[in-house]
């Protein structure tokens, strides 16, 4: 093909779009539209999984050892507890290790239990496989011989976790089904831009233009369509969110990822499914009309 | 040449258009397609620049070989060919200069040319005045002349027209013809469709008229020879 050829398949996709004004609207539209429910979707469980992620890290809880347990049985009971199903590892902190946690903690305060000797018990940090079990492991625990007491952020964890999920879910079950939609709707929409200029093609073809250069411009103009049609909720998406994120962190302890984490990939996957869109869109429905 | 052996044509509706039509179109000749509607006539033109297979038989077109043409071959095929509708075809949003350098453009010509064409043909067609309005503009004759132009202007050694002035009325039915009679002179085949009784019988030229899908006269200087 003629470098010529190519700049007037530009020239002719780009003054085709405003040739055919209302179609363009109306397909720009629908891209555009798809693609803005696509990127709030997409912007929403990317935050509940950064959350979600948040809470699965903390995996793991206290168990303090009764002060009457001797020193030696403590690695026996170590190898119990980690002898639980569910249990990833066990770590132990002994009273003195856990003395001088309490004293950086306490910095400058740490006189106030000098003369108390030490109080702290002896303690395993208990990591677990998965979250939800917790509070099962938990109650496992608490049943070996010399442990004195648990500690674990109670039921709330799971429950968030549980709802966190269902939240991913549906936002994943919506994106399928809303890709799919817009993905006919686009595809319809050309066809129909299409069909209304299937003279020009079969003028095209009587006078002798080879299919590839009939679908030069149609290209052009599809990639150029759905271009359009992602940058416009991308822009929507990006003010928005920066917005909302600045008025989330307004009121700890709740937050969102930052706009630039977020959107920079979003708008690419928005840009990338409109190009994705106007090609593909503008190849199938074209395929019908070149058998002139 | 154009030649047709023993050529069927069978739509996949059961219907069938022509049956056994053999024919032979030495070039530079100009040959009117008579027939009732439903006769065969748009099939026997469709057939001669491949927008329709022939189901049986073997078509030959200035040494294009018509059933053995490959796909990518058939746009190479219709560079020599001109096709005139009776509906002109035009690209509305073209205006006349335009639709005529379309045929050049989307076959790659220098620009440089597609100038120099496009302006001889505008005068051939005697429509320099309008060269630059729209068809919406013209009248049925001037649009036709325009279709036309379109036809010539990549030199074609065929030109098919399919009831070219069927929309017309008979001073510009006149015009087209004789706009057919300047192009036959310089040596392209002129295949043409037609109803218009007045036209065959006053330019005297080879008819062929087929009737139930079958060529039942063949005559040089033959007259329509049918009754409205």
């Amino acid at each position: 093909m003629k470098i010529r050829t190519i700049g007037r398949h530009g020239r002719e996709g780009f003054k085709n779009l405003f040739r055919n004004g209302w179609m363009t609207f109306a397909a720009v539209s629908a891209v555009a539209g798809t693609l803005l429910i696509l990127g709030a979707s997409l912007v929403l469980s990317v935050n509940v999984q950064a959350m979600s992620a948040n809470i699965e890290n903390q995996l793991q809880f206290n168990a303090y050892v009764s002060d009457s347990v001797p020193t030696k049985e403590l690695p026996k009971l170590g190898n119990e507890i980690h002898s639980i199903h569910g249990v990833r590892s066990v770590t132990f902190i002994s009273k003195a290790q856990a003395l001088q946690k309490m004293k950086k903690l306490l910095r400058t305060n740490a006189d106030l239990i000098n003369g108390l000797g030490n109080p702290l018990p002896n303690e395993f940090v208990i990591q677990v496989v998965d979250p939800h079990q917790i509070p099962a492991i938990a109650r496992e625990v608490k049943a070996v011989v010399g442990i004195e007491k648990v500690e674990y952020g109670g039921s709330v964890i799971p429950k968030l976790l549980s709802i966190m999920t269902i939240v991913r879910d549906t936002a994943i079950v919506f994106i399928a089904g809303l890709v799919i939609m817009g993905m006919f709707l686009i595809s319809n929409t050309i066809k129909i831009t299409i069909f209304t200029r299937r003279r020009e093609i079969e003028i095209m073809k009587l006078v002798g233009a080879t299919d590839g250069f009939i679908r030069g411009p149609f290209f052009v103009e599809g990639t150029l369509m759905g271009i359009v049609g992602a940058l416009l909720p991308s822009l929507i998406l990006y003010e928005g969110y920066r917005w909302l994120e600045k008025t989330v962190t307004l009121f700890p302890p709740f937050s969102l990822l930052p706009t630039p984490f977020v959107m920079d990939r979003v708008v690419l996957v928005l840009v990338g499914c409109g190009l994705f869109i106007g090609l593909w869109g503008s190849v199938v429905s074209m395929r019908k009309f070149l058998r002139v | 040449m154009i030649e047709m052996q023993d050529v069927w044509k069978e739509y996949s509706n059961g219907v069938n258009a022509l049956s056994g039509v053999s024919v032979r179109i030495p070039q530079g000749e100009f040959v009117y397609v008579v027939g009732p509607s439903g006769a065969g006539k748009t099939t026997f033109i469709k057939l001669m620049y491949r927008e329709e297979r022939p189901t049986k038989g073997h078509i030959f077109v200035g040494g294009f070989n018509i059933e053995k043409l490959r796909e990518r071959q058939i746009p190479i095929m219709r560079r020599h060919i001109g096709v005139v509708f009776q509906d002109y075809k035009l690209l509305q949003k073209l205006t006349v200069t335009e639709n005529i350098a379309f045929a050049l453009e989307v076959i790659e010509t220098s620009r440089r040319t597609i100038q120099k064409r496009v302006a001889e043909v505008i005068e051939l067609v005697g429509l320099k005045e309008k060269a630059n309005m729209l068809p919406r503009e013209l009248s049925g004759g001037e649009q036709q002349r325009v279709a036309v132009a379109r036809a010539l202007v990549n030199k074609p050694n065929v030109v098919v027209a399919d009831e070219p002035t069927g929309n017309l009325d008979p001073e510009n039915s006149w015009a087209i013809l004789k706009l057919f009679e300047r192009v036959n002179d310089q040596g392209t085949t002129i295949v043409m469709a037609t109803h218009n009784r007045e036209l065959v019988n006053a330019y005297k030229k080879r008819v062929i008229a087929i009737e139930g899908g079958r060529i039942i006269r063949d005559q040089e200087r033959g007259e329509y020879g049918y009754e409205d």
